[in-house]
């Protein structure tokens, strides 16, 4: 093929491709794509292992995504998630959006997730009495104490995050000092069974 | 004089040569084996009556499910999430937007026809019918790809301490190695009783030709390897074979064969200008049906119809269809609200997703050409695993080449954490060690991780034989009149034939439906 055509179809295939491609899309304050793994209304997908953001406390999301973004979260090699996660806080940071992504996922309606984690609520309810100090009895969370709520949380993401704390996926950046108390009393979690039995619980709680 | 040759006579010659995949090919076309057969288009009956479907995503199986549907009088409109069309099916070029969660990225390759990138699919075996006659009746025009360069390079620091070789000199020089080895070690009593004394002394000629031995079946070089100076003033020189057991320390060899499986061997093809003339081309014919940044968000599987919540600018519009068919990733599809039964909503969590990566670079000079190499692939047992050569655009001045394509999602994780710069810096000091001086002919680049773009969040789904045994059948059977589309649900995931066979399968089932409900009408 002669190259004047071939650049004729250049132009065509450019014509075409601004003709597919809406307008404003992109950058900015559009955080639809929040929803892309956090799920529909952010609450939860364990398909991805995105867990529900929608109803968390704004404090804590702005503390998470900051975390996300200065590498104190999402770094340790088996945290897979995590490593998803941190460009995502890197992104909202160097945009200046963080803020606006936090008031987006308070704009979303928050539903109660599925129960998927069983357990001995018995035995969870003896080991919870070490979280009720810092997360209230009602796994209701304390701004002042910078613990957030347990209550209607992705059950299965809690079991997990008990288990990265353990593990030191989580809470072992020297910066992270909530992260190390949350790791000090994660290791007091005997095994797994611990672990579900207290995250069975904790879904219990309203 | 001329001497017929017999059909048993070339198929021999043919098995010399090219190796039972050419005695195959050659019965093929002499008629002496049925030829491979492909599942037909459905040829869909004209609509009678009011029907609405509603497609969800815009990638090939759903494009390829509208056109098919809108031609035949079905009312069909298509939501897609994103702010383009095509799905996986994406072609990069100046200006375009890389739209990654963390990392979104502009690509800032100079405006010019040959200077695109394909950073999902990027060719076209010559047996995937299905997508070779959309491209004709599409007018989508095609040239040739070329896959399998013997002039590329091998490189893995396992072997010659990091030292590229050339694909010619790896292959031809390991199998002399080991075509002596087992000529020399094979006695005719090693044999069952059926294998005669003549079958024995074919095999001996077989790995002869295989090895290019001598007649003392020795291997002592081949100009397969390429020869040591290609002056044809003076006599042929060949090259010092290299060191078999040297050549057999590099995991290579699990790849050597590559360029000889179904779908990535000779004659391949690419769409003139980039792969996203596909989409293009379906979108001449059913652009008007598509509805760009349209997010689905709930759908409800009704008694009759399914009932669909999309976001839109921030707001949620309710829409209803008869049909649904819903190419939406299954990973992101768990996290939609819905009502599916249980067993299928469990099948979407299932399957893995894919974790491939690419790079793409544009180069101010096409420096592979002064190498010797036009298209096809170097392979190294580095992360980046591949650099492919355009095969578009020869002789020009720039092109852009793939610095990095990597299958194992290890290393598609390790690039996918990074920003950009920092993996543009890793992909280039892997190249070096292929090409001295890469890194400076790099002059922009692109990257793609898949299992982090938007709307995306894998690459094709990780299907196993035990995956496939338990969840196939549930995940492509219809709920209600709700079904799941792509090459997720096909047996040939990552390539756009299986998107176009699972759309061809959902439409010719609703047809049936359709002409069941007619009969039943009339």
């Amino acid at each position: 093929m002669n190259h004047a055509l071939r650049k004729s179809m250049g132009r065509i295939a450019v014509a075409i491709a601004a003709a597919l491609v809406a307008g404003s899309a992109g950058a900015g304050n559009n955080f639809d794509y929040c929803l892309l793994c956090h799920g529909a209304s952010a609450n939860g997908n364990f398909g991805i292992r995105a867990p529900k953001i929608s109803g968390m406390e704004p404090w804590y999301l702005a503390r998470q995504l900051e975390n996300f973004a200065t590498g104190v979260r999402g770094i340790p090699a088996d945290d897979v998630s995590g490593h998803e996660m941190g460009p995502v806080g890197s992104r909202v940071k160097t945009e200046g959006t963080l803020d606006a992504a936090v008031q987006f996922v308070g704009t979303l309606e928050s539903k109660r997730p599925a129960t998927t984690v069983r357990g001995d609520t018995a035995h969870g309810k003896e080991l919870y009495k070490t979280c009720v100090a810092c997360h209230g009895a009602k796994g209701e969370g304390s701004q002042a104490l910078q613990a957030p709520a347990l209550a209607a949380r992705s059950d299965w993401y809690l079991a997990t995050q008990l288990a990265n704390y353990k593990l030191g996926l989580r809470g072992a950046d020297e910066r992270d000092t909530y992260g190390a108390q949350m790791r000090a009393i994660a290791t007091t979690l005997a095994d797994e069974k611990a672990i579900t039995d207290v995250v069975a619980y904790i879904n219990t709680l309203k | 004089m001329k001497r017929s040759v017999s059909r048993r006579d070339f198929l021999q010659l043919a098995g010399a040569v090219g190796g039972s995949t050419a005695v195959y090919r050659a019965a093929i076309a002499l008629a002496l084996m049925p030829a491979i057969t492909h599942a037909a288009k459905p040829q869909l009956a004209a609509l009678t009556r009011s029907r609405k479907v509603l497609i969800l995503g815009g990638g090939i199986s759903g494009l390829t499910a509208a056109y098919e549907l809108n031609r035949k009088g079905y009312e069909v409109q298509v939501l897609e999430a994103s702010f383009r069309a095509g799905g996986r099916n994406m072609t990069v070029r100046n200006g375009d937007r890389i739209d990654e969660t963390g990392y979104p990225q502009v690509c800032n390759f100079d405006k010019d026809p040959d200077l695109y990138f394909n950073c999902g699919p990027a060719r076209i075996p010559g047996h995937h019918k299905a997508l070779l006659n959309y491209c004709k009746e599409l007018d989508v025009e095609l040239e040739p790809f070329i896959n399998d360069n013997r002039n590329a390079w091998v490189q893995d620091d396992a072997m010659f301490g990091g030292k590229p070789v050339r694909a010619r000199e790896y292959m031809t020089d390991s199998r002399g190695f080991v075509a002596e080895l087992m000529s020399k070690s094979m006695t005719p009593e090693q044999f069952s009783a059926s294998m005669t004394k003549e079958d024995y002394e074919r095999l001996r000629e077989y790995l002869k030709y295989l090895g290019s031995l001598d007649p003392g079946f020795k291997y002592a070089g081949s100009s397969n390897a390429g020869l040591a100076l290609h002056d044809y003033t003076s006599p042929e020189v060949l090259k010092t074979p290299l060191d078999g057991r040297e050549l057999l320390k590099s995991r290579f060899m699990a790849i050597m064969s590559f360029g000889e499986t179904d779908d990535q061997a000779a004659m391949m093809m690419e769409p003139v200008g980039g792969m996203d003339r596909v989409p293009a081309g379906f979108l001449r014919k059913i652009g008007h049906l598509v509805q760009l940044e349209s997010q689905v968000q709930k759908i409800q599987v009704m008694e009759r119809g399914v009932e669909v919540t999309y976001r839109r600018d921030g707001q949620y519009i309710k829409t209803r269809a008869d049909y649904v068919l819903n190419c939406i990733p299954m990973h992101l599809l768990a996290g939609i609200e819905h009502n599916f039964p249980k067993e299928y909503a469990a099948g979407l969590t299932a399957i893995p997703r894919g974790k491939l990566f690419k790079i793409g670079f544009q180069m101010k000079e096409r420096f592979w050409e002064k190498e010797g190499i036009y298209g096809g692939i170097s392979w190294t047992l580095q992360d980046i695993q591949q650099l492919w050569y355009p095969a578009h655009g020869i002789n020009r001045q720039k092109g852009v080449m793939l610095g990095a394509y990597t299958f194992d999602p290890n290393a598609g994780e390790k690039f996918a954490r990074l920003a950009p710069a920092e993996r543009f810096k890793l992909a280039i000091a892997q190249g070096e060690k292929i090409h001295p001086g890469y890194g400076s002919y790099v002059e922009s680049g692109v990257s793609i991780a898949w299992h982090q773009m938007n709307h995306m969040l894998g690459c094709a789904a990780q299907w196993d034989e035990e995956l496939w045994k338990k969840w196939f059948k549930t995940l492509q059977t219809p709920v209600g009149n709700h079904y799941l589309m792509g090459d997720q649900v096909s047996y040939h995931p990552g390539w756009q034939e299986g998107a176009m066979a699972s759309a061809h399968h959902a439409i010719a089932d609703i047809d049936a439906r359709e002409r069941a409900g007619a009969v039943v009408a009339a």
